[in-house]
């Protein structure tokens, strides 16, 4: 029960917030936005028993890409951010038209009438088994995991957090006048 | 009412959500939140077919493995938007037409 009522608020949370990113007017918002919305996908995580990948979204995407988030979007303001709507929807210049949107949602609807039969239809080929509602911890498992099976992918991934570490900050660095 | 389908749905939903976002915005950084929507799409559906269909949790390393690379990717991409945005002085993404200035 509770389980389920966890389950209902993070939908909402998700899709909800996720819409709003879309169509609000301020990137600032819809920054504000991305955050309720990674959080109800955290929600989601914990209905599927995933409790280790719940908080490691909580403590990556919502304590840290969205404050980078936020960084970029105060250390690049400039003048579009201040401007106001002068257009249709009432966007501001650099946020898209209603053209930019007519094409995103007809390239949206398209896709999502082409995968909801097959979507609809999944329980034909994955018959939904029974699962009772006890959730065991799987953070040993995912230790154990890390360093046997996937190991060369986990020793990969810090390199690669290393390139990015080096990359950004050489190409952020003050320009030379 | 908590079965696959459900959350397939939801994922599916997102997705398009980012890919409306990434289609329709003008400005760099919203077009990044796009990018963070769809990958978060493609997670939970890793996470779900961990609990519904195999029933292990190699869905698990997936999912945590997309997280890291979408560290790295925001990292370096907002880092070239910043220095867009000292050569260009806009963040529009129609201005973005050159290699190098």
């Amino acid at each position: 029960m509770f389980v389920q009522i966890l389950f209902i608020l993070s939908a909402l949370l998700t899709v909800g917030c996720a819409i709003a990113v879309a169509v609000t007017k301020n990137i600032m918002h819809s920054c504000i936005f991305l955050l309720g919305s990674l959080i109800g996908i955290a929600g989601l995580y914990a209905t599927l028993g995933a409790d280790f990948v719940a908080v490691t979204q909580i403590m990556v995407y919502v304590g840290g890409i969205v404050i980078l988030m936020l960084f970029a979007v105060m250390l690049t303001g400039g003048k579009d951010f201040a401007s106001r709507a002068q257009n249709l929807l009432g966007l501001a210049p650099s946020m898209g038209n209603k053209w930019t949107y007519a094409a995103g949602l007809f390239v949206g609807l398209v896709f999502f009438l082409t995968n909801l039969k097959l979507i609809l239809n999944i329980s034909e080929f994955f018959p939904d088994k029974k699962f009772g509602n006890e959730f065991p911890s799987t953070v040993t498992q995912i230790g154990h995991l890390l360093v046997k099976d996937h190991v060369l992918a986990f020793e990969l991934s810090s390199v690669l957090l290393l390139g990015a570490l080096v990359g950004a900050a050489i190409i952020a660095r003050p320009r030379k006048q | 009412m908590m079965s696959l389908t459900s959350y397939l749905l939801i994922s599916l939903v997102l997705f398009i959500v980012g890919l409306v976002v990434m289609i329709s915005r003008k400005n760099i950084v919203a077009i990044l939140l796009g990018i963070e929507l769809i990958l978060n799409a493609a997670s939970l559906n890793f996470v779900a077919y961990s609990r519904y269909v195999t029933n292990n949790l190699d869905g698990h390393i997936f999912s945590l493995f997309i997280i890291v690379v979408a560290a790295a990717e925001a990292a370096v991409g907002l880092a070239i938007v910043i220095r867009f945005f000292q050569i260009k002085e806009t963040i529009h993404i129609d201005e973005a037409t050159q290699l190098r200035n």
